[in-house]
C-alpha cells in the first residue's frame, strides 16, 4: 500500500473508533439510568432513521446543522473562529420573523424569499461587528462572537416575552408567522420542510466559493498563510472581515428557516446548542463543506436518536454533547498518537 | 442620576463579591498563557466546576468538599487539554473548544444523574461573611472590603501571591520562558513540556475555584447557564491586563461592578426592559475588548505547541 492509502485506511479507523467510542459513552449513559442498552440502539435507531417520519426529523435537524457547520467552515478557512453561530442563527431568526409579521398578505413566491434575505441579512449583520473589529482593531473574533451570543439571546428573551408575544401560550414564544410566509413541506409522510434542500444547496454554494471563486481562493490563501497572503497582494482584513459576513448570513438563513419552516415562530430555545455542535460538525468534517453533508447528516441522527431516549430512559438533552465531543476527542487522540513517537 | 448612587457602598460590596470567579478564572488562565498554552475550554471548565461544586456540596452536606471537587474538576480538564496539546501537539483552540463542549454537557449530565427532575431545584449553603476583625469597622471601606465571605480574601492573596511568583521568583521566569521562547528556554534546562503541564493543573485548579464560587456566593443552586459568559469574560481579562494578575483582578473588579450595577439598576427603572440591562456588561466587554487590544503584545509561543524536532 501507498503512504497515502495507509494514512486514508487509518482515518476511516479513527472515524469508526469515534463512532464506537459515541455509541460506548451512550451505552454507559443508559445503563446509569437504569436503561437495557438494546432497547435503547433500538429506539436510538428507529427513531432517527429506521422510519420515513424519523428520517423526515433527522433532516428538520440537518438543516440549521449544515448551515451553521458551512458557516463555522467558511471562517474557519478564513482563519477565523466563529463561536457566534447561535447568536447568528437567533439574529437570523428575529429578522425573518420581523419581515413575516410585515409581509402577513404577500403571495408566497415573493415572502418566502424576503424572509429569508431578512434572515441572512440578521446574521451577516452580527457577523460583520466581529469581521470589521479583526479587520480594523485586530480584535479576536472569539470574544466579540462569544459575547454577541449573549446579546442576541437577551434581545430574543426580550421580543418573545415582550412585543411579540403570543399571550395565549404562556411561555417565551411569539405569535405565529403569518401563513403565506413559511416553507413548504417535502410530502406529508416524510414530514421534513424544504429547507434542508436549501441547507443542501448552501453547503455546494461554499464549495462552489471556497474551490471555484477567485474570493475562495483568497480565503483559503489567507487562513493557510496570512503573510504569504497579504505578500501576494491578498487583502488579509477585508478578506477575513467578508469571510466573517458571509459566514453570519450563512448561520442567519438557517436561523430563518428555523422559524419559517420547523417552528413557525421565534421561540427561546430555537437553537438548542446548533452553533457549538456546528463547530464539531467543522472540525470532524476537516473544514470541507460537502464532508459536512454527511456529518451533519449523521449528528442530526444522533440528536433525534438521543432525543428519543430522553423520553423513554430520561437521558438529559445535554448528553448528546458529551457524545459528540467524545468522538472528536477519540479521532485528535487517534491523530496524537498517530504523530507523536 | 447621582454619585451617591453609582459609588453606593452596597453596590461596591457586591461588585467585589462578583469579582471573585471572574479574578480566579482570570489568573487561572493567565498562568496557563504565560507558559504558552491557551485555554478556550475555559467557560465550560467553569460551569463544570460549578456542577462539581454544587454536587460535591450537595451529597456531603460541606462547602469545603464542594470546594474541593469544583477544584479538581478545573485541574482534571485542564490536565487533559495539556496532554492534547504538550504531548500530542494538538491544536489548542480545536482541543480547547471540544473540551468546552465537553464540560458544558457532562455538567448538566451529572446534576441531572445525582439530583434528578425535581419541582423546586436543591439548594446548599452558601459562604458566610466572615468579618475581619478591626478592619470591619473601618469608615465605608470596611464594609466594601472586609466583611465578605472566605474566598474573597482568598482570592486577594492568590492574585498577590501569582503576581509575585510570576515576576519576582526564578521559577516564574522559567515559566515566562516557556511561553515566550520555548526553544531558549529548553536550551538552557527548562523542562518547557512539564513546566506547561504543571501549568495547566495549576491553572485548573484556580479556574475550577471560580467555578465552585458560583453556587456558593449567589443563589446556592446549580443551572445549566451559571457560568453565563464569566470563562470567556475571564479569558478577555487576561488581555485587558496585559497577561499581569494585577491588571487581570482589577479588570474583574471593573466588570463586576457593570454586573452589579446592572442589578441594581433593573431595580430601579422599570421603564427599560430587564433583557436591555443585561446586555450592558456583554455590550460593554466589547468597547473594552477595543481598546485592549491596543498595542496587547501576547506571550511569544502562546498556542503553539512546542516540538523539539521543529526547525525554527
Amino acid at each position: 500500500m501507498t503512504a497515502r492509502a495507509v494514512a486514508r485506511w487509518q482515518a476511516a479507523l479513527a472515524y469508526a473508533v469515534g463512532l464506537a467510542a459515541a455509541l460506548g459513552v451512550l451505552a454507559v449513559l443508559v445503563v446509569a439510568l437504569g436503561g437495557d442498552v438494546l432497547a435503547a440502539v433500538g429506539s436510538v435507531v428507529r427513531a432517527s432513521l429506521g422510519s420515513a417520519a424519523g428520517f423526515g426529523q433527522t433532516l428538520n435537524k440537518t438543516a440549521p446543522l449544515l448551515f451553521g457547520s458551512v458557516a463555522v467552515i467558511l471562517g474557519l478557512r478564513a482563519g477565523a473562529f466563529n463561536i457566534g453561530v447561535d447568536g447568528q442563527i437567533y439574529a437570523g431568526a428575529v429578522m425573518a420573523t420581523g419581515v413575516a409579521f410585515l409581509l402577513a398578505g404577500w403571495p408566497r413566491p415573493l415572502a418566502v424569499p424576503a424572509v429569508l434575505l431578512a434572515g441572512a441579512a440578521g446574521g451577516a449583520l452580527l457577523g460583520a461587528v466581529p469581521g470589521l473589529l479583526r479587520a480594523r482593531a485586530g480584535v479576536n473574533e472569539i470574544f466579540v462572537t462569544v459575547m454577541l451570543n449573549f446579546i442576541a439571546l437577551f434581545l430574543v428573551e426580550y421580543l418573545s416575552t415582550g412585543p411579540w408575544n403570543d399571550p395565549t401560550a404562556g411561555e417565551a414564544i411569539t405569535r405565529a408567522v403569518p401563513p403565506g410566509t413559511t416553507l413548504p413541506l417535502l410530502g406529508t409522510r416524510l414530514g421534513a420542510h424544504s429547507g434542508v434542500i436549501l441547507a443542501f444547496a448552501a453547503a455546494v454554494a461554499v464549495w462552489w466559493l471556497l474551490y471555484r471563486t477567485v474570493f475562495g481562493y483568497e480565503v483559503r490563501a489567507v487562513g493557510d498563510n496570512p503573510i504569504a497572503a497579504r505578500l501576494g497582494g491578498i487583502p488579509v482584513g477585508r478578506t477575513v472581515a467578508l469571510a466573517l459576513i458571509g459566514s453570519g448570513a450563512l448561520a442567519g438563513l438557517g436561523g430563518a428557516v428555523e422559524v419559517s419552516g420547523f417552528h413557525y415562530r421565534l421561540i427561546l430555545g430555537l437553537s438548542p446548542g446548533y452553533g457549538v455542535m456546528s463547530i464539531l460538525i467543522a472540525v470532524l468534517s476537516r473544514r470541507h463543506p460537502l464532508v459536512a453533508i454527511a456529518t451533519s447528516l449523521a449528528f442530526a441522527a444522533l440528536v433525534v436518536g438521543t432525543d428519543s431516549l430522553q423520553r423513554s430512559v430520561g437521558l438529559p438533552a445535554s448528553a448528546v454533547f458529551v457524545v459528540q465531543a467524545a468522538v472528536l476527542l477519540v479521532l485528535l487522540a487517534s491523530e496524537g498518537l498517530r504523530r507523536s513517537p | 442620576m447621582s454619585w451617591e448612587l453609582l459609588l453606593d457602598p452596597s453596590l461596591v460590596r457586591l461588585a467585589v463579591s462578583m469579582a471573585v470567579p471572574l479574578a480566579l478564572a482570570s489568573a487561572g488562565e493567565l498562568l496557563m498563557e504565560r507558559a504558552g498554552l491557551l485555554n478556550v475550554a475555559i467557560e465550560g471548565m467553569v460551569t463544570l466546576a460549578a456542577a462539581g461544586a454544587f454536587l460535591g456540596a450537595f451529597a456531603s452536606g460541606s462547602t469545603g468538599v464542594g470546594l474541593l471537587v469544583g477544584a479538581a474538576a478545573g485541574a482534571g480538564v485542564s490536565r487533559l487539554l495539556a496532554h492534547y496539546a504538550v504531548a500530542w501537539r494538538r491544536d489548542q483552540v480545536t482541543v480547547g473548544l471540544t473540551l468546552y463542549v465537553l464540560c458544558v454537557g457532562l455538567a448538566s449530565l451529572l446534576y441531572r444523574l445525582v439530583v434528578g427532575v425535581r419541582l423546586t431545584p436543591p439548594r446548599v449553603e452558601t459562604l458566610p461573611p466572615v468579618p475581619l476583625p478591626y478592619l470591619e469597622n473601618l469608615p465605608v471601606v470596611g464594609e466594601v472590603l472586609f466583611r465578605q465571605h472566605a474566598l474573597v480574601y482568598a482570592t486577594a492573596a492568590v492574585v498577590v501571591a501569582l503576581h509575585a511568583f510570576l515576576f519576582h521568583t526564578s521559577s516564574g521566569l522559567r515559566l515566562r520562558a516557556a511561553g515566550e521562547n520555548p526553544v531558549a528556554a529548553d536550551t538552557v534546562g527548562v523542562d518547557v513540556f512539564g513546566l506547561r503541564v504543571r501549568a495547566a493543573v495549576a491553572g485548573g485548579v484556580l479556574v475550577g475555584l471560580a467555578g465552585a464560587a458560583l453556587p456558593f456566593t449567589f443563589t446556592g443552586t446549580f443551572t445549566e447557564g451559571i457560568a453565563g459568559g464569566r470563562g470567556w469574560i475571564a479569558l478577555m481579562l487576561v488581555i485587558f491586563g496585559r497577561w499581569t494578575p494585577l491588571g487581570a483582578a482589577a479588570g474583574a473588579l471593573l466588570f463586576a461592578y457593570v454586573e452589579a450595577f446592572q442589578f441594581k439598576l433593573a431595580l430601579l427603572s422599570k421603564a427599560v426592559p430587564p433583557q436591555f440591562l443585561q446586555m450592558l456588561p456583554y455590550a460593554f466587554a466589547i468597547l473594552v475588548l477595543v481598546r485592549a487590544y491596543r498595542g496587547a503584545e501576547a506571550p511569544q509561543a502562546l498556542g503553539k505547541p512546542y516540538d523539539r524536532e521543529a526547525r525554527t
